[in-house]
């Protein structure tokens, strides 16, 4: 491996970005997630604005949207690796730039680039139209307490989507990606925490359950297992996993 | 006829419908198998308030199999994916072969059609049997209206994913709303806290055919808007309409649109 | 120069290429020929690291592919179709390559006034037909204008004025001292091309040597190809 100067690296990472930034389909995901997280918000406002005056908060209202709005991360990580399998551009990619773990790690972190930013927005977004609607009924939270939880989602999301990418990396088809991901999201983890409460303890260092803690609102009732910065460990550590399982298999396997 | 034999064998033939058929058959039986375990000491006390849902449940969340499978069927005439690049679409091939694209749309819902029911067969039995093997003598028997219901309910759910795709002509929006809707915390759920209108959605009208068969259904995870909305017979005429409006704005579209645009 | 060394590769039971073993030399165009299914891609794969070999080695300039310090500007590719995705425009596909090694935009803009896509770089990839699929694949092959290329059936799919547009290219590169590996079915048009032949079958090398040489007896390259290559080799003339 010969990549040493800085410069190299730089240029890798833009070529990486190019890539992500002229992908139509990124662009389309992202879109739709920020409309769809809007009418989800809305949805959850009138439910809301339904019950009684000053009993829920702005936050946990406008982050209810949050276990939807993560669908939308996720097919977003996924588009971005499993479209280097797409009209053989693997092999353009790997013929310009060989240095596999290096390529995947950077395609990581230009995805990471772009998720942080939209993340956010699209987060705030949902929580500001909350705000704006329910100023009067719902208790409004203090600023630090919203731009902290704002940040926790912003990392859960982007956590969130560097997995999916890891997976898509793994899996290379976006379908079986897409399947995998989705059901494990939506219906194996909620479902297993209905029916089976008991391990409910343990449930609670699987990603996205630590992920949970990461933004949810502190003051609910419920007693917090995790800290929001454990969580944040734990989503980490389990991205980074993923990432280097990738990568592994990334490497030993023919393109 | 021979459309119908060429499109089975089409869809029989991707690499990608192991994975339907593995979810399809074992998923409903896995979820009826927790569902079971969870309420087994309520149901042998007598005093479960589901136990005319024990199994059924497995049938009514587990239809990610036909959702893939309806989406595959459509998405694979468009898109390949492999490190090999002949991004050849395969539709092109698929409509020199059967020039009427009535045919091939119609062929191709009846192999989705067969291939759904087929499947809903082997997920009952799968589920049926662990649903004994767990509750033994407690289980509940199975109604066989029930059943029909819940096979009409999966073709029908395979015909809406087929029918989003052909729309969309990309997999992943289909796959998306479809799954993360068969789940507990399906979009139509949602709506239907904002709007009763929300009761006439496929995936709501449709599953009254085989589940809140009962008037007293209240339970931690159901709650009052799973609530019994039609007769079993109106909730599937509801999503049917669904199905076959779906199906024709499909064709209609399908016949209007250039083959590679 | 690329050196492939008693190359062999296993996929699962099957044996895919049983110990090829050949030289590309500067200032020569190779062509590389076999039936469909002999190992030609495995092989021109595996020497762009794409591929694992099973034992033996594939290397450039004495290097593998990918100890290459800057491979774009080393060895240019183009494989099969265009290798770029379908909703990309050709440009934007050819810009993230050129920046992943710092050349400037204005070499995109030259390489593809040179393959002649320029009215067509605004376009998405899936819309365009295969030649100009084909013409893309070149564009990126000769981007970072390297000295050795890499081809793979380069004049599929290509209208008779890029087929000879190609065969002069080629023998102008390799005039000015350049490495040229090309595989291809085409046998008249590879017997205008090419300086070195390699015959390739069932994963074994049939013949290798200058045009002259594999011909040998036989009128043409396509009869010489055809008695190396087909089962009944002996009944043929």
């Amino acid at each position: 491996m010969s990549v040493s100067s800085s410069r190299k690296i730089t240029q890798i990472l833009g070529a990486e970005l190019g890539k992500l930034v002229t992908l139509p389909l990124i662009w389309l995901a992202l879109m739709w997630t920020f409309i769809l997280n809007l009418v989800l918000a809305a949805a959850f406002t009138s439910v809301g604005l339904q019950g009684a005056a000053g009993t829920q908060s702005v936050l946990n209202i406008g982050l209810a949207s949050m276990g939807y709005l993560q669908a939308g991360f996720i097919i977003l990580g996924i588009l971005a690796t499993c479209s280097e399998y797409t009209g053989g551009q693997i092999r353009t990619t790997l013929t310009t730039i060989p240095w596999r773990g290096f390529q995947l790690s950077t395609k990581h972190l230009a995805l990471a680039i772009i998720t942080i930013p939209a993340a956010f927005i699209i987060a705030t977004s949902g929580v500001l139209y909350t705000f704006f609607m329910m100023r009067d009924t719902a208790v409004v939270n203090e600023i630090d307490t919203m731009i902290q939880t704002l940040v926790g989602a912003t990392g859960y999301l982007t956590l969130t989507t560097l997995l999916s990418a890891a997976i898509g990396a793994l899996l290379r088809r976006t379908t079986p990606a897409l399947v995998v991901l989705l059901g494990y999201y939506f219906i194996v983890s909620p479902l297993t925490r209905v029916f089976l409460p008991s391990i409910k303890n343990y449930l609670n260092y699987f990603p996205d359950t630590a992920g949970y803690y990461m933004y949810m609102p502190p003051s609910s009732d419920e007693i917090n297992v995790l800290t929001p910065m454990q969580g944040t460990g734990f989503s980490m550590l389990w991205t980074l996993i993923f990432i280097t399982v990738a990568i592994v298999f990334y490497r030993k396997r023919d393109a | 006829m021979r459309a119908f034999n060429a499109e089975l064998s089409k869809l029989l033939s991707l690499p990608g419908i192991w994975l339907a058929f593995l979810i399809g058959a074992f998923a409903p039986a896995v979820i009826a198998a927790l569902d079971s375990i969870a309420q087994k000491d309520e149901i042998i006390a007598g005093v479960s308030t589901r136990l005319s849902e024990v199994g059924y449940i497995g049938l009514g969340f587990g239809v990610q199999g036909v959702i893939i499978l309806g989406v595959l069927a459509v998405s694979s005439e468009y898109l390949t994916e492999s490190s090999e690049s002949s991004g050849g679409q395969q539709i092109t091939t698929s409509l020199t072969v059967v020039s009427s694209r009535l045919h091939f749309l119609l062929a191709k819902a009846g192999a989705v059609t067969v291939i759904s029911i087929l499947l809903c067969i082997v997920a009952i039995m799968t589920t049926v049997s662990t649903t004994h093997l767990i509750l033994g003598e407690y289980a509940p028997a199975f109604e066989w209206s029930r059943l029909t219901g819940a096979i009409c309910y999966w073709s029908f759910t395979a015909l809406l994913a087929f029918g989003f795709t052909f729309l969309t002509k990309n997999g992943i929006l289909p796959l998306a709303v479809l799954m993360i809707n068969s789940s507990i915390v399906s979009f139509s759920v949602l709506l239907a806290k904002v709007t009763k209108l929300a009761f006439y959605l496929p995936d709501r009208a449709g599953i009254e055919m085989f589940m809140f068969t009962s008037d007293r259904s209240h339970t931690p995870i159901t709650g009052s808007i799973f609530d019994r909305f039609y007769t079993p017979l109106t909730g599937g005429l509801v999503m049917f309409a669904w199905v076959v409006v779906l199906l024709m704005v499909a064709a209609i579209v399908f016949h209007r649109r250039d083959v590679a645009s | 120069m690329l050196t492939i060394n008693n190359l062999v590769k296993h996929r699962g039971t099957q044996e895919i290429l049983s110990g090829i073993s050949f030289k590309a030399r500067p200032g020569r165009v190779t062509g590389f020929l076999g039936p469909n299914g002999a190992g030609k891609s495995s092989t021109l794969r595996i020497l762009l690291g794409l591929d694992r070999a099973t034992s033996g080695s594939a290397l450039i300039n004495g290097k593998p592919f990918a100890e290459l310090h800057n491979p774009l500007l080393t060895v240019g590719t183009a494989l099969d179709g265009s290798g770029a995705h379908r909703m990309r425009t050709g440009r934007a596909h050819l810009r993230w390559m050129a920046r992943a090694v710092g050349l400037p935009r204005s070499r995109v803009e030259e390489v593809l006034e040179l393959v002649g896509l320029t009215n067509a770089a605004g376009k998405r990839v899936g819309s365009y037909s295969l030649g100009m699929g084909k013409r893309l694949g070149m564009a990126a092959a000769l981007l970072g204008d390297p000295e050795i290329l890499v081809l793979d059936e380069p004049v599929n799919g290509l209208d008779p004025e890029g087929i000879r547009w190609i065969r002069t290219f080629l023998r102008e590169r390799a005039a000015s001292g350049n490495t040229v590996l090309l595989s291809s079915h085409l046998m008249g048009e590879l017997a205008e091309t090419v300086d070195d032949v390699v015959i390739i079958n069932h994963g074994k090398v049939v013949a290798d040597g200058t045009l002259e040489e594999v011909t040998g007896n036989h009128f043409t390259l396509e009869e010489a190809f055809f008695a190396l290559t087909s089962e009944h080799a002996g009944d043929t003339v």
